[in-house]
């Protein structure tokens, strides 16, 4: 399942952030914490943002996926999700509104593959996407991640 | 035949886009492509049959091929529909009469 990617206090729920670069902040914070990441993966990943063409990490739906490459500060594979009620701009972008913000750390390449293998599974159905649209509380999205399909 | 998905890092879009190819393939019932994940600067054109982007690294993937872009990397339905469209430009054949809902 899903759910378990996500260690405790990774499922976050705000009303709104500043900009994309808090949101950033926000959903990374609790992986710097558990020290999964450090500060140098933060940055690559808001660098990576910036750059031309940086918006790629918005999947659609309104459901992005901060990551960088792993030898820029991961420590050991992990995910965290924040969800926003106000959706906010990623790199500023009207094309790139963003209500779900997940953060992904992986160690290499090609082992975090049953990650993201339940990871794809869970935000290519449509109902998921909707039901993460409407989340409005950690206890929604903790549900909604354990009952991946 | 060959389908590469690409993005910036390697490891993330493009690798959610590669598992939802690979779930597409199944639903329309294709075997026999080979499917796999890479960044945008270690591949040349060449190196596949279609190659699949997001949106935003349309421009700088241009030159690659038999490009394809997608707008959403996680709507089923445009990666069924593209992918579709790709492998028949392939020559493949599809069986869509045999899909259920």
């Amino acid at each position: 399942m899903l759910d378990e990617y996500f260690s405790e206090g990774t499922v976050m729920y705000r009303d709104g952030v500043a900009d994309w670069e808090e949101a950033v902040d926000v959903v990374s914070g609790p992986l710097l914490d558990l020290r999964k990441i450090k500060p140098s993966y933060v940055d690559a990943i808001k660098a990576s943002i910036r750059k031309p063409g940086g918006t790629y990490i918005d999947l659609g739906q309104g459901i992005a996926m901060a990551h960088a490459r792993p030898e820029a500060g991961v420590v050991a594979t992990s995910l965290s999700v924040l969800k926003v009620g106000r959706p906010f701009l990623l790199d500023d972008s009207q094309d790139h509104p963003i209500s779900t913000l997940f953060c992904l750390a992986a160690q290499d390449s090609k082992s975090h593959l049953s990650l993201m293998q339940s990871l794809a599974t869970f935000l290519s159905d449509g109902r998921n996407q909707e039901r993460l649209g409407k989340a409005t509380n950690v206890e929604e999205l903790r549900a909604i991640l354990k009952e991946e399909r | 035949m060959k389908i590469l998905t690409v993005c910036s890092t390697g490891l993330g879009s493009s690798f959610i886009t590669q598992l939802n190819i690979d779930k597409a393939l199944k639903e329309l019932g294709v075997t026999g492509v080979e499917t796999d994940h890479s960044d945008l600067g270690s591949v040349n054109k060449g190196d596949a049959d279609v190659i699949f982007v997001g949106r935003d690294i349309a421009d700088a993937a241009k030159d690659l091929g038999d490009v394809v872009v997608l707008n959403s990397l996680i709507d089923m339905k445009e990666i069924k529909e593209k992918l579709a469209e790709a492998l028949k430009r392939h020559g493949l054949d599809i069986h869509e009469e045999e899909q259920t809902a």
